[in-house]
């Protein structure tokens, strides 16, 4: 009965993944997603080029994906009832929800791995500064849309208009991690100027909001 | 008593208010560059300070509420987030205004300080929804917390000068730069619109108790009520050139005003509703 909350958590991961890899539901459909976003966006946008208007592209097109995977990972939960069942049990919330937010974070990077190669394909895109900065700005950028697009989808289906309210608690929150996303990605690809007080900025949004997170999500789960 | 107490405190905010904007439109000298329109710092920054104060309020009044669970805390959460976000409005439209003559044009699109308010403005936006979209007694907890996630980005708004480029001046007061008779005056407007927004605040914290009370006795949606809307006048076709400067510091004062007055009556309307209801019961 003393299970870690490590343990817990990985439980929690393993049944997310487990489920999804049998269904592929939110996979596929947050896939074809951005497939299009990508290719509407090419034709919209001229190519010659492209760089300096890649940042954003590239990540609205993750974050509206993500804001579509969110919202399916807790639906499913308040469908079956996981969450009731959740509150009666002596297992922490904490555990829950860093399997939520680790699920997510797989499913996300993942869907992001696939897509580079299409914007490369798509916009004949090159980075001019080094590539490793690229790998890191994605890291903590996820993780930052991860974090708090899991809690607010948490708290936005606790409302009566469940998936409409997503969006609109997430992308105010957002504002400030993903304007230094896009920033940073811009100046990689462009090659002007190093990002480094973007990436410290964003480690920062990403350590205050994962605490506040993990502060309140017992408060969240609970609320009725 | 209340009733009497509350109308002292407002006829003493209005005179206040009154000695205020005389002072700063008739009293203060005219600024050496932009000319008159630099008068519409004494509503702007003032707007400023009373929005970021009340959205400090509704932080402390959410973690009261997540601490104590006492509905006077939430209604204090509540009326303080929507009378921060008028004030907070009042910024937005007085800024490009503003900005419009300075700078020559409305808004700056990378500029932090400008995109970090409307962020703030966005995010307490966002809590009234939640409030409005959630049911029953979840909404209160909920709203709560999403309050403290929102205050924690009012510190990047702050850092955000210092960070970052940015066409907006950096707060001058307590420095060299600003004219002491600009800066006492500007202390006076900040006084008289922190008692403004006390007043409409209290007034807001009343009707939301009101409101409570009125739901214990009965579950009901209150009534809801539409944004007050404004209409700038035909300078946004004007160059900034060819025009007084007078017109864009009446255009600021108009839009200010325009937003007080229009939320004040959406309040009175909310008041009637909620005495027809109360007499219902």
């Amino acid at each position: 009965m003393n299970a870690s909350i490590t343990r817990l958590s990985w439980i929690n991961v393993a049944k997310d993944l487990r489920l999804e890899w049998r269904s592929r539901d939110v996979f596929n459909s947050m896939m074809f997603f951005a497939l299009v976003v990508v290719v509407v966006f090419s034709f919209a946008f001229e190519r010659d080029d492209s760089r300096p208007v890649m940042g954003g592209l590239i990540w609205v097109a993750f974050l509206f994906s993500t804001t579509m995977a969110l919202n399916q990972s807790w639906a499913r939960e308040l469908r079956n009832g996981v969450l009731d069942a959740y509150r009666v049990s002596p297992a922490p919330a904490e555990a829950l929800f860093l399997g939520k937010v680790l699920g997510n974070f797989i499913l996300i990077l993942l869907l992001e791995c696939l897509m580079a190669p299409l914007f490369v394909i798509f916009y004949n895109l090159s980075s001019v500064g080094p590539l490793w900065q690229l790998g890191v700005i994605a890291l903590l950028g996820t993780w930052a849309l991860v974090v708090n697009g899991t809690f607010f989808a948490a708290m936005s289906i606790r409302t009566r208009n469940r998936e409409l309210m997503l969006p609109l608690l997430l992308l105010p929150i957002s504002i400030p991690a993903v304007l230094t996303m896009v920033t940073a990605t811009t100046q990689v690809l462009t090659g002007e100027g190093a990002p480094a007080v973007q990436m410290k900025f964003l480690a920062g949004y990403c350590v205050v909001f994962t605490t506040a997170c993990f502060l309140l999500f017992e408060t969240v789960l609970n609320a009725e | 008593m209340k009733t009497k107490l509350f109308f002292v405190f407002a006829a003493f905010c209005c005179a206040f208010l009154a000695y205020g904007t005389y002072q700063a439109l008739v009293v203060a000298p005219t600024e050496e560059t932009m000319g008159d329109v630099q008068r519409i710092f004494y509503v702007h920054v003032p707007a400023a300070t009373v929005g970021f104060t009340l959205f400090f309020v509704n932080f402390i009044a959410s973690l009261a509420y997540l601490w104590k669970r006492s509905p006077k805390a939430d209604a204090l959460a509540a009326a303080s987030a929507e009378v921060g976000v008028v004030f907070c409005s009042v910024v937005l439209i007085t800024g490009p205004i503003w900005a419009r003559y300075a700078w020559g044009v409305w808004w700056s699109p990378w500029d932090m300080r400008l995109n970090t308010t409307l962020m703030l403005w966005l995010l307490y936006v966002s809590y009234l929804i939640l409030r409005k979209s959630s049911t029953g007694s979840s909404t209160s907890v909920l709203a709560s917390a999403l309050a403290v996630f929102a205050f924690l980005d009012v510190p990047i708004v702050y850092m955000a000068n210092r960070w970052f480029r940015t066409h907006h001046p950096a707060p001058m007061i307590g420095t060299p730069n600003l004219d002491h008779r600009m800066q006492n005056i500007l202390f006076i407007n900040m006084l008289a619109f922190l008692v403004f927004g006390s007043l409409i605040a209290w007034f807001r914290y009343e009707l939301e108790r009101t409101t409570q009370k009125i739901n214990a006795a009965h579950v009901r949606r209150a009534a809801t009520g539409g944004a007050a809307m404004l209409a700038l006048p035909a300078m946004f076709l004007a160059t900034p050139n060819h025009v007084n400067p007078t017109a864009y510091l009446w255009g600021g004062y108009l839009a200010a005003w325009g937003i007080y007055v229009g939320y004040l009556l959406f309040l009175m309307s909310k008041l009637a509703k909620l005495k027809k209801e109360t007499a219902e019961l």
